[in-house]
C-alpha cells in the first residue's frame, strides 16, 4: 500500500473497497439508481481526501506567493457573495425603517 | 319582487405600502451581483497565474508593458462620468424635472473612456500583445475586454435613458436602474486597473 518513495499508493488502497462494492452488487452493469448512489458515495468520501486526488493546490504548493494567492482568492470568493447578501439585507432593512418613519429607537 | 335597498358601508381603499425596492432596481441589483462574482473570478484567476509566473517575473519578458500612466486619463474620465451621473441621479430622484444635460455629459465621458481604451488597445496590438501572444495577453484582453463590453452596453443604456428623458418619459425607477448599472461599471474599474495595469 506504500510506494517506494514513502507515499501511499492510493490506487491500490481504492481497489479493496471497489472490489467489495462490486461483489455486493452496488456498482457494475445494470445497477441503475443503486449504482449511481454508490458512485455518489464514493465521490463524496473521496472529496474528504483531497490529497489523494492532488486536488488541493494550497496543500502542495511550496511557493509562498502562490499559496498566499490561493488563500486570498479563496477568501475573496467565499466572503464576497456573503458580503453582497448581508450588505443588501442591511440596506433593505434601513430603507424599510425609513419608509415606516421609524428611526430605530425602539419597537413598534 | 321588491328591490331591497342595501347600504354599502364606505370603506376607504387600503393604501398600498410603498415598494421597498422597484422591480427594475431589484433586477439590476441581481445582475450586478452576478457580474461582481464574474469579475472576482477573473481577478482570482489573474492573481493565481501571476503568482505562479516563471521565475516570479511579471509581466512576462518580451511582452509590452501596459500604459499605466496613459490609462490614468481614461480612469479619470470614467470616474468623472460616475460622479456626474451620481449628481444627476440624486437631483432627478429628489424631484428635478430634467437632468438631460448632466446625463449627456456622463454618457459622453463614458464614451471617451471606451474610445481611449480602443486607442490604447490598437497600440498594444501593434506592439505585439494579442489574445494569443501569451497568458498575459489572454488575461488582459479577457478581463479588460469584459469590462469594456459592460461599459459599451451601459453607454447604450445611458443614451436610451437620455432620449427618454428629453421626451419626458423617463421614470425615477428607470433612472435608478440605469444609474446602478453605470455605478457598477465605474466602481469595478479601479480594482481592475490597479490589479492588471500595475
Amino acid at each position: 500500500m506504500v510506494k517506494r518513495d514513502g507515499t501511499r499508493n492510493w490506487r491500490r488502497l481504492a481497489a479493496g473497497p471497489r472490489r467489495c462494492a462490486r461483489r455486493a452488487g452496488w456498482i457494475g452493469a445494470g445497477r441503475g439508481m443503486a449504482g449511481g448512489v454508490a458512485v455518489l458515495v464514493v465521490l463524496v468520501v473521496t472529496a474528504a481526501f483531497p490529497e489523494a486526488a492532488h486536488a488541493c493546490p494550497v496543500c502542495f504548493d511550496r511557493d509562498d506567493e502562490a499559496r498566499i494567492a490561493f488563500l486570498a482568492t479563496t477568501g475573496l470568493l467565499t466572503l464576497l457573495p456573503l458580503g453582497l447578501v448581508v450588505g443588501t439585507g442591511a440596506w433593505l432593512r434601513r430603507r424599510a425603517r425609513e419608509l415606516r418613519g421609524d428611526d430605530g429607537g425602539g419597537g413598534d | 319582487m321588491t328591490a331591497r335597498a342595501s347600504i354599502i358601508p364606505f370603506r376607504p381603499r387600503p393604501q398600498r405600502a410603498e415598494k421597498l425596492i422597484s422591480n427594475g432596481v431589484l433586477g439590476m441589483l441581481l445582475f450586478v451581483f452576478v457580474e461582481v462574482m464574474l469579475f472576482a473570478g477573473f481577478i482570482s484567476a489573474f492573481l493565481i497565474i501571476k503568482s505562479r509566473a516563471v521565475g516570479s517575473v511579471w509581466p512576462p519578458p518580451n511582452q509590452p508593458r501596459l500604459p499605466f500612466e496613459e490609462t490614468a486619463v481614461n480612469t479619470s474620465a470614467l470616474i468623472a462620468s460616475g460622479i456626474v451621473l451620481l449628481i444627476a441621479h440624486r437631483l432627478y430622484v429628489r424631484g428635478k424635472e430634467s437632468v438631460a444635460v448632466l446625463l449627456a455629459v456622463a454618457t459622453v465621458l463614458g464614451g471617451a473612456f471606451v474610445g481611449l481604451q480602443g486607442v490604447e488597445w490598437l497600440a498594444l496590438i501593434r506592439e505585439g500583445l494579442t489574445l494569443t501572444s501569451s497568458t498575459y495577453g489572454a488575461l488582459f484582453y479577457t478581463i479588460i475586454g469584459a469590462h469594456a463590453a459592460h461599459a459599451v452596453a451601459a453607454i447604450f443604456v445611458l443614451a436610451w435613458a437620455w432620449v427618454r428623458m428629453t421626451r419626458g418619459r423617463l421614470s425615477r425607477e428607470a433612472m435608478s436602474t440605469v444609474a446602478l448599472f453605470w455605478y457598477f461599471v465605474v466602481l469595478v474599474w479601479p480594482f481592475l486597473y490597479f490589479q492588471v495595469y500595475l
